[in-house]
């Protein structure tokens, strides 16, 4: 008896340490990878600045990502290092948390509403189009609406969050989650070089790269890799759009359970609460906080450089989880649908952002 | 890719309360000054 309630009592916390022996390799990796980025941004600087060379500075964030891509898509990621990896998404939210010390609660509501108000209407305009062009390329009416979540909303959380509420397939949601994936890969070499001929400016560009890419991820990367100031920008606009995921998943499981396709949704608050992503709470917090003076400069400073540690976590883990064979095998329709409805919000939230500059100055 | 998006609800809620507890006890800390300036 006494062994059995041993066995019982010791059995959760040596499958905890256990979990977390096994995340030691995978971490180690991210760390590394992260840091091999950050090391060849330094060292290209140093060299350059030393040589008297011009040559313009690749941020570490691309270089985490290249490294991270090429492993993916040669050695492969041994099964051992997997579970530490696919972390990236937990410090990802930690980091954006601990952003939160870097903004004032004032400039929060300022981009945070004009956020807000820019997707509320982006996401009308694209959920139409993407429903067109779904119905155009005969996709099941499922995965377009896994397709127009993913690609208005926030991505791979979204379609998370939206396949058991409106019971879509597995195979949907890994269309879905595949098409937004290798967008999402695309759209981080693709922005930054648009904003530069543009000529935008750090906010108009956080601003649309956290309106327009759809991975939290992904934005956090794309924004940072057009400027510190952009990538701060662009997590907010990402958090804002965050925000509104379980309006958007409530609304298609209403629709879809009035069709009889879905299971009815009991209280909705509660699933509103559910979907709602904490993290932005967390962020809020911190702003909060920072904002009355709860800590001093050097402490926000800290604050703000373990959040640039957490995103190199991420980086690392972007290219890492990004298998370019594995994206290949899905199937081109689902792709062209996602790539021709990304194309349209990338120039709709642009068409946006200039008239918020223009008009509410950012 | 099915894997990880039938076990994502459960995973991706307590993943934000896990990540929100991290970095509010990471404040704590810098704020209580338990942890040396950290440098980037």
């Amino acid at each position: 008896m006494a062994t059995a309630v041993t066995t019982a009592t010791l059995a959760p916390s040596s499958g905890l340490a256990r979990r977390i022996v096994e995340l030691i390799p995978g971490l180690l990796l991210l760390a590394a990878v992260g840091y091999a980025g950050k090391f060849i941004e330094q060292s290209i600087a140093a060299y350059t600045k030393s040589h008297r060379v011009t040559f313009p500075n690749i941020e570490y964030v691309l270089w985490a990502i290249v490294i991270g891509l090429i492993i993916a898509n040669t050695t492969g990621i041994p099964r051992i290092f997997q579970p530490g990896v696919a972390t990236y998404e937990f410090w990802l939210k930690a980091g954006i948390v601990l952003l939160g010390s870097r903004f004032l609660l004032g400039d929060v509501l300022h981009l945070g509403g004009i956020s807000l108000l820019l997707v509320a209407f982006a996401i009308t305009l694209s959920f139409t189009f993407m429903h067109f062009i779904g119905r155009a390329f005969k996709l099941k009416p499922k995965l377009t609406s896994l397709l127009a979540i993913g690609s208005s909303i926030c991505g791979v959380s979204a379609i998370i969050a939206a396949k058991p509420a409106i019971d879509a397939d597995d195979e949907d949601a890994s269309y879905a989650i595949a098409a937004i994936l290798a967008l999402g890969a695309i759209s981080l070499f693709t922005f930054p070089l648009i904003g530069h001929s543009l000529h935008l400016s750090d906010k108009a560009y956080g601003l649309w790269a956290g309106l327009a890419v759809d991975n939290t991820a992904e934005a956090t990367a794309a924004g940072a890799l057009y400027s510190d100031a952009a990538g701060k920008v662009a997590v907010l606009a990402k958090t804002s759009r965050n925000a509104l995921i379980g309006f958007v998943v409530l609304g298609y499981a209403l629709y879809w359970s009035s069709r009889g396709e879905a299971r009815a949704i009991g209280n909705k608050a509660a699933f509103l609460w559910r979907k709602f992503p904490k993290f932005v709470l967390g962020f809020l917090l911190i702003s909060l906080l920072a904002t009355v003076g709860f800590f001093a400069k050097p402490q926000l400073a800290s604050l703000a450089n373990l959040s640039r540690w957490a995103f190199l976590l991420t980086f690392a883990g972007v290219g890492l989880r990004t298998s370019l064979r594995e994206l290949g095998k899905q199937g081109w329709r689902p792709f062209v649908v996602g790539a021709i409805g990304e194309v349209f919000i990338a120039l709709v939230t642009l068409g946006l952002v200039y008239g918020a500059d223009h008009f509410l100055h950012l | 890719m099915s894997e990880s998006t039938a076990a994502a609800p459960r995973r991706g809620l307590s993943l934000d309360v896990y990540a929100v507890t991290l970095a509010l006890a990471l404040a704590l800390l810098v704020r209580l000054n338990l942890i040396p300036p950290i440098k980037w």
